[in-house]
């Protein structure tokens, strides 16, 4: 091989913005080999699940004897199933938590993007819960909530007192639970937030505050509609996983008191590791990612695709 | 111009305009102090719980979940009944964390690594269809996973009880495998290896360096800050998780130290404060991890989100 159509080929590849070397059988062979173990875990542990899990969505299987088709049958079971019902209700009022978590997410990131003294530290704390394990967070939970505990002492103090642990009342539950999704969740969002208004930059808040503007007015017309690809974001995220939600639930509930914590895949992991019928638990898994693909167009819809102009 | 008028003649201009900065700076002062309030209060929810649960687990007695500001006693009774303890093997749970860990982070960190490597700099047939591939993976949601996963962990003999150290291995195995392919890490690394100069590269290709040494001369030390990053993003991620182990996991004895810190509360259930002292050990490293990769962290954060 001569060298001169080596290097034609190689600015050839610079003219079309190309990076590395030529394709060989040789080079290919190397990419492939530098991909090779990730791609062998990719296909087992994620590619597999989506389809064998959709199959099985369709079959009886117990894992010690072949999946047995049986169509639509898992599909009608669960509608006429109430606990699935219920579940399904409660995972789409947990929902509610998302306006929250992103209303208070953007306040506290616009709280925390002030240049104070020490604010690093601020930012620091709020992020601890984020990287704090589920596990420890759940039992610290648990015990907060416990009857005359610190919960029950600031509700009485702010005379709202009703007595006894609120993870034991079916009225309450959920909504403690949502608390604790809240408080973990906040400082992760906070973050993305952060990261939002720094690119938005100051100038277009100074240049409407010397047109005449109002805080209240630079924050309505300049920052958020700059930080609409962040909420777009921030949203899809937090709506996918309200949900989802279950590792709090297995923590602190386990579905209780009197299924009012109960979810919908709380319905799908008891389904599958408490009754082994997998096939129906993957039926009800298939509906709930339906549901979050509903959901996450609704909210790409919702914020325009997160385009920054309307 | 505000300048010139200040230094130029003393006039009614003069002390409009200094009243004006005064006006400012006390309303700037008003609203920092406002913005403090707002900010310690918002701390104190954040950091109290865990401050709350700290001081219960160093107190040797009392009305356990009563809240305070200060331990009533303090004792390490409640630690060493948890390091000791014989219900739940504390030590080997803190052992098997550190194994999770290790083999967790070194093999997600290096396949993510190699495989971003052709994806961002070299030229073959397949490489927009696997890009566009694992993209479309990271958007469908995999409630499957778990399900499925159980099974696949089942088919391949990973839980099967021969002799107690192949059943370790393999079950650490069972623990980490379905987290090792990372499809963040891979973009991460992805975008990192975009800013590498092709020209670096070709030079380095015209002197007939392997593709191997490039990737670990010239690759890794270029994108070292993102590979911290994901580091530790991947280490918290290890500490912390425990469901997949509590479910897949028949043998206690091989859980992490999250997982069995859920064991101990169950079996521990006459003794909140042991626990509490449990859950103060499992927090312990991730805050001193976070405390010092705390600004390479949040860059992994953003990264992975801007992305």
């Amino acid at each position: 091989m001569t060298t001169t159509p080596r290097r034609e080929s190689r600015r050839a590849q610079h003219a079309r913005g190309g990076t590395g070397a030529r394709v060989t059988v040789r080079n290919t062979l190397i990419a492939y080999a530098f991909m090779l173990p990730f791609l062998v875990l990719l296909v087992l542990y994620h590619t597999w699940p989506v389809f064998f899990g959709t199959y099985l969505a369709f079959t009886k299987y117990n894992i010690i004897s072949p999946p047995e088709w049986v169509g639509l049958e898992n599909f009608r079971t669960l509608a006429a199933d109430s606990q699935f019902w219920s579940g399904l209700k409660n995972s789409l009022k947990y929902i509610l938590v998302v306006p929250v978590i992103q209303i208070l997410a953007i306040g506290v990131a616009l709280l925390v993007n002030r240049p104070l003294k020490g604010i690093g530290f601020f930012r620091t704390a709020y992020y601890v819960p984020v990287v704090t394990s589920f596990a420890v967070v759940g039992l610290i939970w648990t015990w907060m909530y416990q009857q005359d505990g610190p919960v029950d002492a600031v509700l009485g103090f702010l005379g709202l007192h009703r007595g006894g642990s609120l993870l034991n009342n079916p009225f309450t539950a959920l909504y403690a639970v949502m608390f604790v999704t809240l408080w973990k969740g906040i400082g992760y969002y906070m973050v993305l937030y952060l990261a939002g208004l720094q690119a938005i930059g100051r100038e277009l808040e100074e240049a409407a505050v010397i047109d005449g503007a109002t805080r209240w007015q630079v924050f309505l017309n300049v920052t958020l509609p700059g930080l609409r690809p962040t909420i777009l974001v921030c949203s899809l995220l937090s709506t996918i996983s309200a949900i989802k939600v279950f590792e709090e639930i297995y923590v602190m509930t386990q579905g209780g008191p009197a299924g009012s914590t109960y979810t919908a895949l709380f319905y799908t992991y008891s389904r599958a590791f408490v009754d082994f019928q997998y096939g129906l638990a993957a039926a009800a898994g298939l509906i709930i990612a339906v549901i979050s693909i509903l959901f996450g167009l609704l909210n790409f819809k919702l914020t325009r695709g997160g385009k920054a102009d309307a | 111009m505000l300048e010139r008028a200040t230094s130029g003649q003393p006039s009614a201009i003069n002390r409009a305009a200094a009243d004006l900065k005064a006006r400012k700076r006390r309303k700037d002062r008003v609203a920092n102090l406002a913005a403090y309030a707002v900010l310690i209060v918002i701390a104190l929810i954040m950091l109290y719980p865990f401050y709350w649960t700290l001081i219960t687990s160093l107190e040797p007695t009392g009305n356990i979940y009563q809240a305070k500001l200060l331990p009533s006693g303090v004792s390490l009774k409640n630690y060493v009944e948890v390091l000791t303890g014989t219900t739940v093997p504390f030590w080997r749970l803190i052992l098997n964390s550190l194994i999770i860990c290790t083999a967790g982070v070194t093999l997600t960190v290096t396949l993510a690594a190699l495989a971003a490597y052709p994806l961002a700099k070299m030229r073959f047939p397949g490489r927009d269809l696997i890009f566009y591939a694992i993209l479309v993976l990271m958007v469908l949601p995999n409630e499957a996973g778990l399900i499925v996963n159980y099974i696949t962990t089942i088919k391949l003999g990973l839980l099967q009880q021969t002799n107690p150290v192949i059943d370790a291995i393999r079950q650490y195995a069972a623990v980490v495998l379905p987290s090792i392919a990372s499809i963040v890490g891979l973009f991460l690394l992805r975008q990192a290896y975009l800013g590498v100069p092709v020209e670096l590269i070709e030079a380095a290709r015209i002197d007939g360096a392997k593709e191997l040494t490039i990737w670990r001369r010239i690759m890794l030390p270029l994108a070292l800050p993102t590979i911290v990053a994901f580091g530790i993003l991947e280490f918290v991620a290890y500490w912390n998780s425990f469901l997949w182990a509590r479910i897949m996991l028949p043998d206690k004895n091989l859980m992490p130290l999250s997982a069995g810190l859920l064991e101990l509360s169950g079996t521990f259930s006459t003794n909140s404060r042991a626990v509490m002292a449990g859950a103060v050990i499992t927090v312990l490293p991730i805050l001193v991890i976070f405390a010092f990769g705390q600004r390479y962290f949040m860059k992994g954060i953003e990264g992975a989100v801007k992305g």
